[in-house]
């Protein structure tokens, strides 16, 4: 394997290996503290744009398998870890980690102290750019500094076409602004009929379909770059249909309802943290992953109501809405990867459903 | 039952003496959750009778119950002192049995005991499996039935559910069987007829077998208010039909995916919450690779290896945890000592390392034992390796398991082909030996994962290790090839091996291009909080989070994994030792790779390094730390010949047990003499009992103090045992031997030899007169023990009091016969005090043959 190397903004550089695309790549570098789940970390389009370090150092263990995709066309800029087995466990044992990385364009980098890494970026009081490179010159850095990040993300990711997913239970629009497929999964195990609309799509497509209840998804970047038309919609929406919010659209739920939100100096990838049920007062655990978090003194508490908080950071993790079945979190309720014991959330999501028919 | 805040005293249900299953972990254990449960203002009893117990050291005399581990005595101890609570957990399986026994028998209820971390119900089901796989299906988590049959027409009629291979058991067998695995029919006949001949009822049980699946444990805490984290998952590299204490174990899980580890997750929460745990739950998962269904093979609800393991590997301080969390705490609620960051007790721990433990058998000293792995474990202790890589990490805890004392691996490449193929199928004691060797006969991984069930990534990890090898080959004093190597888990005796020079050429190699390993911290949240806890591990990357600690340190070295002969006992003086330096105002910093070590817990030094105990990696220790003093173990004599070549303030302790000296043949009183200056401290008389017919000194396994003598006699021989350590040049704990004179009457007893006392002696010796030897000893050889002092000390040798310790052997399972055991294949030991002879007997476990002997000898 070639001699590669990362640089960061800050100058440094550390040497490595490089695996998957020989290509040069930039991107906000960020650290996953997950224990498992590398691939679907990386088609998690959350990471657009982004340089993921994990924090497990023995990645590609178990190759790439047909149901752990979050999307297909995963579009992280780079992977950087300790160490990486070239392995396939699928049936035809034909694709690897590497060979995955390098259909998709994505460089890795492996021999790294990411340790050392990750104890740096949690320090970090904003975000920091990085490359995977084949020359740490002062050429690489000019290219590195130079680099302007897009923050049109949800447009690079979201499906521009409307497509169904079809089942025969509930009719559920899912607004796609960088969906991960687990939450597919969830809907199609409830025997969901889904539609999955682009982002731009205004009330009016939505409410021409009928729902009997509409989703949120996922996606990357910042919820303040996505303009008041969506915000429009999810006002008009949760007046007439139950709706259920994860991620980054929990974000815009809480925007669209008066709440302000703040950048996280640093994003927090992880599944360790312990979050408050408040209404039952138990403590579960699930798949987080955020740059930006609702401002609790921000709440309009006519309107909303706090349901889950992160009891190591203070964060607010889930909203409802004191007048419509509106609900958002902003883990991931799917868990993939990570734990379940959110998953009940899809439940609750089609227990508000039924309730509006009766 | 009573709230748990009216808890203020609580009875600890001991461990016993160490055995094949558990080792010292219990007692570790025990100590951590004492220091809670003091934290917490409640007083702890405990009951055991191991007399390397460092628990027992911890309490005071009038809560401590130097008994066997019976429900008879549990009862007694209810009745007399009246605890709050029983706490079963830590006793192992036979804690469970006990607390349902007492529960079964009223016992509970009429004293109004709480049963600390579990419902009675759940105690039942603990020990009922039939009870336990019904809740269990009441909760659909998937379990391996038993169906029984009486006829092989029945067992026809089940083949097609159950489905082969499939296993056949007789029913209360008449003599100690086996299961028998079936892949057909034919197979299912042969194994019924026999399995009816055998049953008491003429019956056998038939199940699904789940032989070949990959074997996943998952351990997990939970409080009252039904909050779970799971600590970690424990991967077996060796599929189920090797017992998981014999298979090597790696953590985190690395060829499990995301879906498969949480589902595992899942299933243990549910259990955990169906069966009202609080404290640890430890479960066994059969996971079936092709298609990702699993069952429940196991659940202990108890303190057990895998449970140290965990602590170990993650960081996590479990039995600090549980033991708030039995009081009736909740997790987000529980304070840690100052080091971890706030809140770590209830976040689910993340690592960014690997963990490997590798077992350790007995069959070097007990050679007639079938070597086979199979479904009845044999290991008697392991090694863990720690690393950033699976390669380090495995190949760590490999160099620590003790093959060799220079850090080489032994070489099995005089296998015949034959050979080799049925070690890979019937694996002996060198499983990781063989693998080794068959892949570098070229044999593909795919073929061997095939063959053995191990996951294909396992291969494919050891056939790195051997490119990098023969890269060391291929480029001999190659700087960036011994930097990749060392990087990989190589060590220095190794590298030296293969260029054909010393561990010295290699130093001077790595010194001179600057190469120094980083050593990383063992804390539970991967990096996210700037933890300061107190283990550390090695690797060669880029940052490095040891700094010396800075004046007066006192660096320890560990004995390993535990073995047969006195190393409980070795693990209670490292413990007691490192106690004592720290009083003495030393930094105390322990090298170590027993995971199930007492004295590795952070709570008895400042520092922990888990590496292997190899020349290299002791010298990088010393190079980051610069300690006053190294102590190294006494059975390490090349690791201690090489220390004392370099300007190292050395000691030698535990002392070393062989001696220049040639040893008596036979000896039948021993002295103990503490020997400082011009002291010479009578310490014991005790007699030395050799259950065996042809009686050795080596036999000499049972002990009694005082001995059996008037006192005159007594007085008379500590005056011959004065006489001859003054005619040597001898220091310390020193036991003299006498012996009946040949050819005159027996009761002339004269000196046969002088020896420094042996640990497990040591440990008697403290336990009896109340004075702790180790600390004594330790004292002595840093220069802080005054004779006045010493002077002090009153010591009665001839204690009305009679103590007895007889040591406990793994003959039974490791299926040869039972018969007299030497010192060196001792496994642990029993102790028990009482006011006559006969009284004492009574408290010891295993009475029936040292009554014998005792009768034998008086």
């Amino acid at each position: 394997m070639a001699k590669r190397y990362l640089i960061l903004e800050d100058g440094s550089a550390y040497a490595g290996e490089g695996f998957g695309a020989g290509a040069t790549t930039s991107g906000e570098v960020i650290s996953n503290l997950n224990l498992l789940g590398y691939q679907e970390t990386i088609t998690d389009q959350i990471y657009h744009n982004q340089i993921i370090v994990f924090a497990q150092p023995a990645i590609g263990n178990v190759g790439i398998n047909h149901d752990s995709y979050e999307s297909i066309l995963p579009t992280a800029k780079g992977m950087v870890v300790r160490d990486v087995t070239n392995i396939s466990t699928n049936r035809l044992s034909r694709l690897s980690l590497d060979e995955f990385l390098q259909q998709h364009n994505i460089p890795g980098i492996s021999g790294i102290d990411t340790r050392h890494l990750i104890r740096k970026l949690r320090q970090l009081d904003g975000p920091m750019k990085g490359s995977i490179v084949d020359v740490a010159d002062a050429h690489a850095f000019d290219q590195l500094n130079a680099t302007v990040l897009t923050n049109r993300q949800v447009d690079q990711v979201a499906t521009p076409k409307p497509y169904p997913n079809p089942d025969t239970g509930k009719n559920v629009v899912v607004i796609d602004f960088g969906l991960k497929h687990g939450i597919l999964r969830q809907l199609s195990e409830r025997r969901c009929n889904v539609t999955v609309l682009p982002w731009t799509a205004s009330a009016q497509d939505v409410l021409n379909l009928d729902p009997d209840g509409v989703l949120l998804s996922t996606g990357p970047g910042s919820p303040l770059d996505l303009g008041d038309a969506v915000l429009e919609m999810i006002r008009t929406v949760q007046a007439e249909i139950p709706l259920f919010a994860i991620g980054l659209g929990h974000e815009l739920f809480a925007l669209a309802n008066g709440a302000e939100l703040k950048m996280l100096p640093v994003e927090y990838h992880g599944s360790g943290h312990p979050i408050r049920r408040i209404v039952t007062n138990d403590i579960i655990y699930a798949t987080q992953g955020q740059g930006y978090a609702v401002v609790a003194k921000s709440i309009d508490r006519d309107r909303l109501i706090t349901t889950y908080v992160d009891l190591i950071n203070g964060t607010v993790q889930g909203l409802r809405h004191r007048d419509f079945p509106a609900f958002s979190v902003q883990f991931f309720a799917d868990g993939a990867p990570g734990p379940h014991e959110s998953r009940d959330l899809f439940d609750e999501f089609m227990e508000a459903m039924t309730a509006r028919e009766g | 039952m009573p709230s748990l805040n009216d808890i203020q005293k609580v009875l600890i249900i001991g461990g016993g003496p160490t055995e094949i299953g558990h080792e010292t972990e219990l007692d570790s254990a025990t100590v951590q959750i004492m220091t809670e449960f003091k934290k917490h203002g409640v007083r702890t009893l405990v009951i055991d009778n191991n007399p390397f117990s460092v628990a027992l050291e911890e309490i005071q005399p009038t809560n401590m119950y130097v008994q066997a581990v019976t429900t008879e005595n549990v009862r007694h101890i209810i009745e007399k002192d009246q605890p709050d609570a029983i706490l079963p957990s830590l006793g192992g399986l036979l804690g469970i049995q006990i607390a349902q026994e007492l529960i079964e028998d009223g016992d509970i209820g009429r004293f109004g005991v709480t049963v600390l971390g579990m419902a009675p119900a759940t105690l039942r089901q603990i020990n009922n499996p039939a009870a336990l796989n019904a809740t269990l299906k009441e909760i659909q988590e998937p379990i391996i039935e038993a169906q029984v049959v009486s006829t092989t027409d029945e067992a026809m009629g089940m083949v097609e559910a159950i489905g082969f291979p499939l296993i056949v058991k007789p029913v209360s067998p008449r003599v100690d069987t086996n299961r028998t695995i079936c892949e057909n029919v034919d197979d299912m006949l042969t194994a019924l007829n026999q399995g009816f001949q055998q049953s008491r009822f003429d019956q056998c049980s038939l199940e699904r077998s789940v032989v070949g699946y990959k074997e996943v444990e998952m351990v997990a805490v939970r409080d009252v208010a039904d909050t779970k984290i799971l600590i970690c998952g424990l991967e077996n590299i060796d599929p189920i039909g090797i017992h998981s204490g014999d298979s090597i174990v790696v953590t985190p899980p690395q060829t499990l995916n995301d879906r498969e580890y949480q589902d595992l997750r899942d299933a243990t929460f549910r259990i955990a919450t169906e069966l009202g745990i609080v404290g640890v739950l430890h479960l066994h998962f059969a996971l079936n690779p092709a298609n990702q269904h699993f069952y429940v093979t196991k659940i202990a609800p108890y303190f057990t290896r895998g449970v140290a393991l965990a602590a170990r590997t993650t960081g996590y301080p479990i039995a600090l945890v549980v033991g708030a969390l039995l009081l009736g705490q909740r997790l987000v609620d529980v304070k840690l000592p100052s080091g971890y960051v706030k809140q770590t007790a209830i976040m689910e721990p993340m690592v960014d390392h690997v963990g490997v433990r590798i077992p350790l058998w007995p069959f070097q000293e007990v050679p007639d034992a079938d070597q086979h792995l199979d479904t009845v474990m044999k290991a008697v202790g392991s090694t863990i390796g720690l690393g950033r890589l699976v390669e380090e990490a495995l190949l760590k805890s490999v160099r620590s398991s003790q093959f060799s004392p220079r850090d080489v691996l032994p070489s099995v490449s005089n296998l015949t082909d034959g050979e080799m193929i049925r070690q890979l199928i019937h694996p002996l004691a060198n499983r990781i030996l063989v693998l080794i060797e068959a892949l570098r006969r070229g044999y593909s991984p795919a073929e061997l994962s095939e063959l053995t069930k191990i996951d294909n990534f396992y291969f494919v990890k050891l056939q790195h290790l051997l490119l990098i090898e023969q890269a060391i080959k291929d480029h001999p004093l190659d700087v960036d090839v011994l930097l990749r190597a060392r990087y990989f888990g190589f060590g220095d005796g190794m590298i030296a091996r293969i260029w054909q020079t010393d561990t010295a050429k290699i130093r001077q190699l790595l010194a001179d291009a600057r190469i120094a390993p980083t050593y990383k911290m063992i804390e539970p949240t991967a990096g996210e909080f700037p933890e300061k806890t107190s283990g550390f591990y090695s690797t060669f990357e880029y940052e490095n989070e040891s700094q010396s600690l800075g004046e007066r340190t006192a660096l320890v070295l560990g004995r390993g994994g535990n073995q047969l002969g006195p190393n409980s006992a070795a693990e209670y003086f490292t413990t007691e030792m490192l106690k004592q330096l720290k009083r003495a105002g030393y930094h105390t910093i322990l090298m170590n790779t027993n995971p199930n070590a007492v004295a590795i817990a952070p709570e008895f030094s400042d520092k922990q390094y888990v590496d292997p105990i190899q020349l290299g990696d002791v010298l990088n220790v010393i190079h980051v730390e610069h300690p006053d003093i190294v102590i190294v173990p006494g059975n390490r004599h090349y690791l201690t010949r090489e220390l004392s070549k370099l300007d190292i303030n050395l000691h030698v302790l535990p002392p070393d047990q062989e001696t220049d000296q040639p040893a008596p043949e036979m000896a039948t009183i021993g002295v103990s003499l503490f020997v400082h200056n011009q002291h010479k401290l009578a310490v014991g008389v005790m007699d030395m009992i050799a259950p065996g017919m042809n009686k050795s000194l080596s036999q000499v396994t049972a002990f009694r103090m005082p001995a059996e003598l008037p006192r005159s006699r007594r007085t008379n021989l500590v005056e011959q045992a004065k006489q001859a350590v003054s005619e040597r040049q001898v220091t310390g704990m020193i036991q003299v031997l006498f012996a009946p004179k040949p050819d005159s009457d027996s009761h002339q007893l004269t000196v046969v030899g002088v020896r420094p006392s042996r640990l497990t002696e040591m440990a008697f010796l403290s336990k009896v007169t109340g004075v702790n030897w180790v600390r004594m000893l330790t004292r002595q050889h840093i220069g802080t023990l005054d004779d006045a002092e010493l002077s002090a000390i009153k010591v009665d040798i001839h204690s009305n009091r009679v103590a007895l310790m007889n040591a406990a052997f793994p003959f039974r399972q490791l299926h040869v016969l039972n018969r007299p055991g030497t010192t060196d294949q001792e496994v642990g030991a029993t102790i028990a005090f009482g006011s006559s002879e006969a009284l004492t007997l009574t408290n010891l476990s295993d009475t029936d043959e040292l009554d014998r002997i005792i009768n034998r000898t008086i």
